[in-house]
């Protein structure tokens, strides 16, 4: 465990140490990856397939606001939409209005969710969303989630019935506009998946927000059942061809991740927690303290110490140096790694043996050591 | 000489200032019954579109047969249908703005004064 939790602290410090070149390069990926599979869904236009264009658009997003990966997204899709059919794009636009006017519109701050919503249902993964951000989020971002599902379910919809909508001719408008109204109103799987996962946001929040021990791993276990079994009366319901396997498989995959999400987020160390009660003028308190789990990534810092004691230089040593022969001095280095932990924090076997292991060896030191404090 | 509690306290606050408190501070400038009536004066625009794009929806969804009916049904009664139905709408969507208006305006104000609180110890530590 200490091993992993150096390592979270180093990711830590390798995080802040570099944020203003990694969080672009992660939206940049976002971007791209949300404009390939926009492009790779749908694809009817051919001008919009370019890896330049793309390339040029993501980067752009890195630099621009989260909601702008999101604007390009759907200004990529309707591009699209409107190649296939001009009555689709239209009624894709006005879905995408509407959903921005009352929805988007209050939860405009999770803008990254409703990306990473429909990325992770394009993946066939969309029971990590749910479990996720319950533990991350707040219930407000159920709203961002069931955008970002209906985007995913009405592209979709349009994409498998493409040939069908591309066959139809100018007097069928109101026939497609129906189509893909029907995909939005009447796709009972997308409502029932909306469904599921709001109420496993709301579910997961409230449990994570108890204070009860292991409030984190109750929370995303019972978010987990809770959505498979909103899942399946939902199927048994409404008939919406869920796959128990893939639900049960996308489930466990989900706790995994719920579980690297909650090390990185929420590490505590429920052995050490106390209880405290006191007073003042005005109030009884009853304290609960949770130590957080953490350990400082090891630094080493080496330091040599030269022995002041030179050996009697000879005759022949000086005769040695005059013919430019370096002599060989050796020298003593001591290598100090610092394991210490801070007050309340948890200790490893290591840490609390001392604090700090000092190494000492005695070596043929080059002089190649420049960068070596010198004692 | 390196104050260490006043580096510790200054980098929270800028913290802050660049992350949460960005938001905060421009929620801060405004009376709360201010910032309320705003937030529902644009609620009521933007739900006022939204209805207009869905009875567009609505109207193209079935066009054929609503043309086929206009002159057949009670355009009265269906035009008090849709301005009954605007209302409720509108005033439900307001509803829900004023409850999130309200419960972010309290969250940004509470940030607020922790931040105006070590604003304040920082003072003291600079007096010291």
């Amino acid at each position: 465990m200490s091993n992993l939790l150096e390592i979270r602290e180093k990711l830590k410090l390798l995080y802040s140490r570099n944020e203003f070149i990694l969080l672009p390069v992660l939206k940049f990926m976002l971007a791209y990856l949300a404009i390939c599979m926009v492009n790779g869904e749908l694809g009817y236009m051919g001008k919009l397939d370019n890896l330049g264009l793309v390339l040029i658009v993501s980067l752009l997003c890195s630099f621009l606001p989260n909601g702008c990966i999101i604007l390009f997204g759907a200004v990529f899709s309707l591009m699209h939409l409107y190649e296939l059919s001009l009555e689709v794009a239209v009624a894709a636009l006005a879905i995408y209005l509407i959903m921005f006017l009352l929805f988007f519109r209050l939860g405009s701050r999770d803008s990254v969710i409703l990306i990473f919503t429909v990325l992770l249902l394009a993946l066939k993964i969309p029971y990590v969303i749910p479990v996720a951000v319950g533990l991350l989020a707040t219930p407000l971002a159920a709203v961002s989630v069931a955008c970002g599902t209906v985007v995913y379910y009405m592209l979709t919809n349009i994409s498998d019935n493409a040939t069908i909508i591309s066959s139809m001719g100018s007097d069928e408008a109101t026939a497609k506009l129906r189509l893909v109204i029907d995909s939005v109103l009447g796709n009972r799987a997308m409502l029932v998946m909306i469904a599921a996962f709001a109420i496993t946001i709301v579910v997961v929040y409230l449990i994570r927000r108890m204070s009860i021990d292991y409030s984190w791993s109750i929370a995303m276990v019972a978010g987990v059942i809770i959505d498979l079994v909103v899942l399946l009366v939902g199927d048994l319901v409404y008939d919406t061809q869920l796959s128990l396997g893939m639900a049960v498989l996308g489930s466990i995959l989900a706790l995994l991740i719920a579980k690297v999400l909650e090390f990185f987020r929420f590490c505590v160390d429920y052995s050490r927690t106390e209880k405290v009660q006191y007073e003042d003028d005005e109030y009884y308190y009853y304290v609960k303290a949770v130590p957080k789990m953490s350990m400082p990534a090891a630094s080493k810092t080496v330091k040599r110490i030269n022995t002041q004691r030179r050996p009697v230089r000879s005759v022949e040593e000086d005769e040695d140096e005059d013919m430019n022969i370096a002599p060989r001095r050796v020298n003593r280095s001591v290598v100090t790694e610092r394991t210490g932990t801070r007050d309340g924090h948890a200790r490893s076997s290591q840490a609390r043996a001392g604090g700090r292991s000092v190494t000492i060896s005695g070596e043929t030191e080059s002089e190649t050591a420049g960068d070596y404090e010198e004692i | 000489m390196l104050n260490e509690e006043r580096v510790i306290l200054m980098t929270k606050m800028a913290s802050y200032e660049e992350g949460e408190g960005k938001k905060s501070m421009s929620l801060g400038r405004y009376f709360r019954g201010d910032y309320i009536s705003l937030q529902l004066l644009r609620a009521f625009f933007s739900s006022t579109i939204a209805y207009l794009l869905g009875l567009g929806l609505y109207v193209l969804y079935d066009f054929e047969n609503f043309i086929a009916d206009i002159y057949k049904m009670d355009l009265f009664v269906f035009a008090k249908n849709i301005i009954i139905w605007y209302a409720v709408f509108v005033v439900g969507y307001c509803v829900v703005t004023y409850a999130i208006c309200a419960y972010r305006y309290a969250r940004a104000r509470k940030s607020l004064k922790l931040y105006y609180h070590n604003l304040k110890k920082l003072d003291s530590l600079y007096r010291q």
